[in-house]
């Protein structure tokens, strides 16, 4: 059974179906019963007591009928279907209601005979029985057309609501789903390579080999466990992406020369994980694995108007090859989780402007 | 067998050498780093054997093969490429993934080996095998297999098998390093290959017209007609 068709038995519904009904059937013996005394100066005791009575036998058969239309289940219903339905169940209420209400005293309620006969006597004025009875059940039906239809309308009001809550919540897993997928994902070309590196240096230099081996368990526990935050420090993704540098640079050897210009102030600063790690690992691949004599990639870092600017350089190569001649789906999908977590207040440009040199620049809102 | 190592990585050469002492029939002539250090170095050493990595700077190792002439035997070595070499259209092609197994670089070795006892001693201008790339595909062409070159300007269209690849060189260069005995010019554009010739026959014209299998049916012009018949002793 699904959320759809569930009937509604929550304790809060229970409790606004019951004010409803009570206000509603409130509201009708009261109108009557001032319509009585004032327009048709009718003796109240009376009045009063038969406008419960019946009023109160309306209550019941609208429950009743709320209870009918629920096992039904006439919510579903197509809109016309729905129409001629309440048409039909609220002359069958409004029948018995009507016939019995031409015999009590509340006829002269909806007669325009009591009208007449109290302010256009002259008028001699009869209603024949079965007209009366008509006008009654008609007046009757009107109550019951008007209580289905405030019935439907709340519900549908209702539904409304809860498909749009659906729909946001649906919107946020989305949202999350996304970003989990724009993290850098583990870069499989990186991990072989650190691999065959490691196994080089096994023979060469077993003490870095062991130094490798632990960097690259860091590396891929920080990669593996990292989605559980969206945020990190940018010195604790700097101690990362100096485990990664060094590996590549271990697989690089003399191509690869590091650079950090990180003040201590800015190394607090709240930063999306893995987002610096990408605009190194970018700067390697299209910048230093590009060139035969490799180069020299910089990270600084600076604090300006409340905004951490932040910047990747690397050199370039002098004809761009096919890997680098456009942006890489991993600047653009950085991008993406940047607009995702920070909206219009963050930023990645990619700085082409200088001939030998590309810089990444990342702006990020530091928050207070 | 005289063999080069280009990968861009030190410690992957450094690797690999130390896997390829276990084969002492394979000596290392020299190593690269990047592809033209690696062309030059062909150029000289003439090594009959590459492995070659294919994410290098300053363009990928089928940049290198495009570049070569005559392209010796190879064996791809890749950390995560083996889909770039695995699209290719090519049997006569190994790969292995970084870290490299011995086991596995025995067993390509052992084809190695079994291929060049295959190949039929040439004088050393023949060219045996080309790699052609065209557009997104490459492919290792081994000449003998070509049943046609036809010119199209600055280049030539390969007929093998059922492709028909476009090569960037000249067919005046290339006749220059096919093998005679077998590549014949029969005509200003077109050079057949003899040995898929089907029937010979003399046309309306009074041309012959050799009728190759799989492939179309070429004219012989007036010009290399005598000197087609003697060839083929008719």
């Amino acid at each position: 059974m699904n959320d759809a068709e569930r009937p509604i038995t929550q304790p809060k519904s229970q409790l606004v179906y019951w004010i409803f009904q009570l206000t509603g059937w409130g509201v009708i013996t009261f109108g009557r019963f001032a319509g009585g005394i004032t327009v048709l100066d009718l003796a109240w005791p009376r009045l009063l007591l038969e406008l419960l009575l019946i009023n109160t036998v309306g209550l019941v058969i609208s429950h009743w009928l709320r209870d009918f239309v629920r096992r039904n289940r006439w919510r579903a219903l197509p809109i016309r279907k729905l129409a001629w339905r309440i048409l039909v169940a609220s002359f069958v209420c409004g029948a018995p209601l009507g016939i019995v209400t031409q015999f009590t005293y509340l006829s002269a309620l909806v007669d325009p005979e009591s009208f007449l006969r109290q302010y256009a006597p002259a008028l001699q004025f009869q209603l024949a029985l079965p007209f009366a009875i008509a006008l009654e059940i008609v007046n009757w039906a009107a109550v019951f057309i008007a209580w289905l239809t405030i019935y439907f309308a709340a519900i549908a009001l209702r539904e409304h609501r809860s498909a749009q809550l659906k729909q946001s919540e649906l919107a946020r897993a989305l949202q999350l789903a996304e970003l989990r997928l724009l993290k850098s994902q583990l870069n499989p070309h990186f991990l072989f390579n650190a691999l065959n590196t490691v196994r080089s240096l096994i023979a060469d230099n077993p003490a870095r080999a062991q130094d490798a081996v632990t960097r690259l368990a860091r590396t891929l526990r920080y990669t593996l466990t990292s989605p559980q935050d969206e945020l990190v420090t940018l010195s604790q993704e700097l101690e990362i992406v100096a485990d990664y540098l060094e590996l590549e640079s271990m697989r690089f050897e003399d191509r690869l020369r590091v650079e950090h210009h990180v003040p201590d102030y800015a190394a607090g600063v709240q930063i999306p994980v893995m987002l610096l790690q990408t605009l190194v690992e970018n700067a390697i691949k299209h910048g230093i694995a590009e060139l035969p004599s490799g180069g020299l990639l910089r990270i600084s870092a600076v604090v300006r108007n409340v905004t951490l600017i932040l910047e990747v350089e690397n050199p370039r190569p002098p004809a761009p090859t096919r890997a680098s001649a456009h942006e890489g789906v991993g600047l653009h999908n950085a991008r993406d989780r940047l607009r995702l977590l920070f909206g219009e207040r963050a930023s990645l440009e990619l700085d082409l402007s200088r001939p030998d040199v590309a810089t990444a620049r990342l702006r990020i809102p530091v928050n207070p | 067998m005289k063999a080069m190592v280009i990968d861009d990585e030190p410690p992957a050469r450094r690797e690999l050498r130390r896997l390829l002492t276990g084969f002492p029939w394979v000596e290392i002539v020299g190593e690269a780093g990047n592809i033209a250090q690696a062309a030059e170095l062909i150029g000289t050493l003439n090594p009959e054997l590459l492995f070659l990595d294919i994410q290098m700077p300053g363009g990928s190792g089928f940049d290198l093969l495009t570049r070569l002439e005559d392209v010796p035997q190879v064996i791809f070595t890749t950390a995560y490429d083996e889909h770039a070499v695995r699209a290719f259209k090519v049997d006569a092609l190994d790969y292995l993934l970084k870290p490299i197994e011995p086991a596995r670089l025995a067993e390509a070795l052992s084809r190695v080996k079994s291929a060049q006892a295959a190949r039929t001693p040439k004088p050393d201008a023949v060219l045996e095998q080309i790699f052609v790339r065209d557009g997104s595909r490459c492919w290792f062409v081994p000449l003998r297999e070509v049943r046609l070159l036809t010119s199209e300007g600055n280049y030539v269209r390969l007929s093998w098998g059922k492709s028909q690849p476009l090569l960037g060189r000249a067919l005046a260069a290339l006749e220059q390093r096919l093998d005679p005995s077998r590549f014949f010019r029969a005509n200003r554009r077109q050079i057949i290959n003899l040995d898929f010739i089907e029937t010979v026959e003399l046309g309306v014209n009074g041309r012959l017209h050799a009728q190759l299998r799989d492939g179309p049916e070429v004219e012989i012009s007036r010009r290399q007609a005598r000197l087609f018949k003697t060839k083929m002793s008719i």
